[in-house]
């Protein structure tokens, strides 16, 4: 074995943790959200970065709230409030949708935790 | 030179690779359609399923939501309501023969639950303002009115289900399916998508879902939402064929000088059934699936047992008011937390 193929073996091996944590730590967060009025993709978001946002249906406006990597929603012009009290998104794959209002959220990633989510 | 360029070469093909490894998921052997049906939002997954077969599967899997959404709605004109409206005027009803199935199973399922899964009390669901499409209730009825729906004991042991017909010994008598059509519509589903060739998939009706097959070499597995907060409070790996529902009482509910009012009404009371915020059941058929969610959920921490032995459940999961986890111990050696800390948990007799 060269010099070169020594440095290939263990520079390979040191990439093998940056790899790992790489991927250990995206899994579980889903990096963005895609919300959906109407059957249609309206915006893609970061959920890295803290904000509130408003999104127009044919009701009116419902607000999504994105905090710690998670999205809910704050408030919508439905009278019911099921997507209020459906809390917070987690998990890649997710969906929780203002039928009313039809605005649906969804967070997206690859390899989620679970298969479908059960409530 | 020479060497060095070989060692840099195969450097980035050996990043490469791992990147690659690493990043390609299993997930292009998955495909998934949502829509609006039944009142909810339905997710149907598909694996290893090729694409003219995948797009056939989520057509029908739609059509058959949207049908049966529309001949079993509780309040807009239905099959259910002539059905409804033929019993409160004394009549036989003539009833289509899938309905007639929903409600004989409904009926079967009511009497092993001891009434506790009551989809006879249509009228008391009204009253409490849950037959809305965007309900609006903010005040609980009248008490007196309340008891005097009670009085009158609508029940399906008051049916009579003989060819084609349905008749009602008791005018007071009015179906609201909510409690079981969903479960009903996922097995009608599942059998469709079977018959074209599908053999894992995951049908999933707002949160209510029935699972076949597996995903690749390893069982579905699924997250089960805490019904307080967020995040996921359990997962679950299924077996080949398996349901698992859930009924809380975090959806839809309204409130009221503080105190909260959820949908799932006891009947004995005519009121939201106390003590519990939710119960999950897992179970071979979605039917009894859900309507056993609903039956332990009005049974309680103290008598969900007995309900869940004679519904013939055998995997259970309630969470009462304090937060506090009721397994049975099929169901705990089976449940895997992942909350930190773990909650406290009562683990009963077996069923």
């Amino acid at each position: 074995m060269t010099r070169a193929d020594w440095t290939v073996v263990l520079l390979a091996i040191a990439l093998l943790p940056v790899l790992y944590i790489k991927l250990w730590f995206s899994q579980g967060h889903g990096q963005q959200a895609s919300i959906w009025v109407d059957g249609q993709v309206m915006e893609v978001l970061s959920l890295d970065d803290p904000r509130k946002l408003s999104v127009t249906g044919p009701l009116g406006v419902s607000v999504l709230e994105i905090r710690d990597h998670k999205i809910r929603f704050l408030d919508s012009p439905c009278r019911g409030k099921v997507c209020v009290h459906g809390g917070w998104l987690t998990e890649v794959g997710e969906l929780l949708a203002c039928l009313p209002n039809k605005v649906m959220v969804r967070i997206l990633g690859s390899d989620p935790r679970f298969d479908a989510m059960n409530y | 030179m020479k060497f060095r360029y070989s060692a840099w070469a195969k450097l980035l093909w050996l990043t490469i690779t791992l990147y690659t490894a690493a990043c390609t998921s299993q997930q292009e052997s998955l495909v998934r359609r949502q829509f609006f049906a039944f009142g909810t939002l339905v997710e149907i997954s598909l694996y290893e399923v090729q694409q003219p077969l995948a797009d056939q599967a989520f057509a029908a899997a739609e059509a058959d939501f949207q049908r049966m959404h529309q001949q079993w709605h509780a309040w807009h004109p239905s099959k259910v309501t002539d059905v409804n409206r033929r019993i409160a005027e004394g009549e036989l009803a003539m009833v289509p023969p899938e309905l007639l199935s929903l409600i004989t199973e409904a009926k079967h399922l009511s009497l092993l639950s001891n009434g506790l899964f009551n989809p006879a009390i249509g009228r008391l669901v009204r009253l409490w303002g849950f037959q809305q499409d965007n309900f609006s209730a903010t005040q609980p009825p009248d008490p007196k009115i309340v008891y005097g729906l009670l009085r009158k004991r609508p029940s399906m042991e008051d049916l009579t289900i003989d060819d084609g017909t349905i008749s009602s010994r008791n005018p007071a008598v009015q179906f609201d399916l909510g409690a079981v059509a969903k479960g009903f519509g996922i097995d009608r589903v599942i059998e469709h998508l079977r018959s074209l060739g599908v053999h894992n998939a995951i049908v999933n009706c707002g949160g209510d879902l029935r699972a076949i097959g597996r995903h690749g070499t390893r069982p579905w597995r699924i997250g089960i939402r805490s019904p307080r907060g967020a995040g996921v409070l359990a997962s679950l790996e299924l077996s080949e064929d398996e349901s698992v529902f859930t009924s809380g009482d975090y959806e839809r509910f309204f409130e009221s000088g503080g105190k909260r009012y959820h949908h799932i009404l006891d009947p004995r009371t005519g009121y939201p059934a106390q003590h519990v915020t939710s119960v999950t059941v897992a179970h071979h058929d979605a039917t009894t699936a859900d309507a056993a969610a609903t039956a332990l959920f009005v049974a309680g921490p103290d008598d969900w047992q007995s309900i869940a032995r004679r519904m013939g459940v055998r995997y259970v999961m309630l969470v009462d008011r304090h937060g506090t986890v009721h397994m049975n111990p099929a169901m705990a050696a089976r449940v895997q937390f992942e909350v930190d800390p773990l909650p406290q948990q009562e683990i009963s007799k077996s069923l």
